[in-house]
């Protein structure tokens, strides 16, 4: 299990660099790229409950050491998505990658929202605050529309390369 | 209705153990925790930092001859007029040295300028923030302001080993003491409004009755030195717009910022020569 996690949040980690990279260059036109969603999807659909909540909930603690807000609220947030991420994801096809990226496009926007609504103060202008965070919203979807595919094929790779199948660990819930 | 299976509900059961536990970690270890976390990510940040000034710098080297000619020529002009400055600046701070010995002034508090490349900008409409490639090992340290050849970028909010990170004055909760040019009263400035594809503005409180400001006359919002974080007369950006609070007695109105603070690249970080400066 403990390898499992590491890869997980090793690829988190890559994921990590690559948005912040990413959001380097975005920056000029003040556009940024929050794909919180995806560190969840992979670990929430495909992997056993302790192995993926625990690289979701590191991976969420991984990007609050960046972030001025209270360390572990993106940890929890994270770790909240993969908990409904989990409940459902016996209803779905969950080894589809259409699935995948529909869960990480919704497990996103709900997270946005989430953490909008603790960073953004009610006030004059909070309205204007919620026009930015829109748009940065749409350009995040799209984003993690077009990185999903591959991100979910690295995760793949790795577990397989390093951990056996990841059917194996999804097999048996807890 | 079958009743619902422990099993379905165990994720939410975990997650509430985990936020009671998390809500009972003392702080330091949370904070051993973030910092653990960042410095595990700052080396890779710092890499991508330096492979990107080398990116520069070759394509740079690819610049025809006659254009480092005519740089090199303008680089001198402006050395030129900076030494003349720099004749000026000394004759006006023995003399301003000789009036804090006459009137018995306690002397403005001193900073050493600390030229720092940007490693990584990050502009969300939640924070917005820069990290630099100096930390404690060039003897940094909170709440030491930042600037640039436009002004004010704003303040340094963490310390690490090798990097550190600022709170830009764009962002969301960064307040300032500032005052409009020209005038002596203080006003209190806000960041916050950053909105896509455009320059970021802030707002300002407490401006007196007696400012006027239009967009077409914009008036420039300069640091008030009140505090001693930031020294007098920094820029900070342009008022653009006042209108009486709603109380009558004061107004508030709009900042614009300078679009150029979203593509820095180097900045300089004033360290106060005495500890206390920044108290």
């Amino acid at each position: 299990m403990k390898r499992r996690v590491f890869i997980l949040v090793l690829a988190s980690l890559l994921l990590a660099l690559l948005l912040g990279q990413l959001n380097h260059h975005l920056s000029t036109w003040q556009v940024h790229v929050w794909c919180g969603g995806l560190f969840v999807a992979f670990a929430g659909l495909r992997i056993a409950y302790a192995p993926g909540a625990s690289a979701a909930f590191l991976a969420g603690l991984l990007l609050d050491a960046n972030a001025p807000i209270p360390f572990g609220t993106q940890g929890l947030l994270f770790l909240a998505a993969h908990a409904v991420v989990f409940t459902i994801r016996a209803r779905a096809p969950r080894d589809e990658v259409a699935v995948g990226v529909v869960v990480a496009l919704l497990a996103n926007l709900g997270l946005f929202l989430a953490l909008g609504f603790l960073r953004i103060e009610a006030g004059a202008e909070s309205a204007r605050a919620w026009l930015r965070s829109f748009a940065d919203l749409l350009a995040s979807q799209v984003v993690l529309a077009l990185i999903a595919p591959w991100f979910f094929a690295v995760q793949q790779r790795l577990l397989e390369r390093t951990a056996g199948t990841t059917r194996s660990f999804a097999r048996h819930s807890f | 209705m079958p009743p619902q299976r422990f099993d379905q509900a165990k994720p939410f059961v975990t997650l509430g153990l985990v936020l009671l536990a998390w809500l009972l970690v003392p702080t330091a270890l949370k904070r051993m925790a973030r910092v653990s976390f960042f410095e595990l990510q700052a080396p890779f940040e710092s890499t991508a930092s330096y492979l990107r000034d080398l990116q520069d710098f070759w394509a740079l080297k690819s610049r025809p001859q006659n254009q480092l000619i005519e740089a090199g020529r303008d680089i001198a002009r402006l050395n030129a007029a900076y030494e003349v400055r720099l004749q000026q600046d000394s004759a006006l701070r023995a003399e301003l040295d000789r009036l804090e010995r006459v009137l018995k002034l306690p002397s403005a508090p001193g900073f050493r300028s600390e030229p720092v490349r940007v490693i990584r900008r990050d502009f969300s409409s939640w924070w917005q923030q820069l990290i630099i490639r100096k930390g404690r090992n060039y003897g940094l340290v909170e709440g030491a302001p930042v600037i640039y050849a436009g002004g004010v970028v704003g303040r340094i909010r963490e310390v690490h080993a090798y990097t550190a990170v600022v709170e830009l004055v764009s962002s969301p909760g960064m307040r300032i003491a500032a005052t409009a040019e020209g005038d002596t009263r203080p006003v209190s400035y806000q960041g916050g409004i950053n909105p896509t594809y455009g320059p970021a503005f802030a707002t300002v409180e407490y401006v007196p009755l007696d400012v006027f400001v239009t967009p077409a006359t914009p008036r420039r919002l300069v640091t008030s030195g009140l505090g001693g974080v930031f020294p007098p007369n920094l820029t900070i950006g342009y008022l653009t717009r006042v209108e009486p609070s709603t109380d009558g007695l004061f107004k508030s109105g709009e900042v614009k910022l300078d679009s150029a603070l979203s593509d820095l690249t180097e900045v300089t970080v004033l360290v106060p020569e005495t500890p206390a400066g920044l108290e």
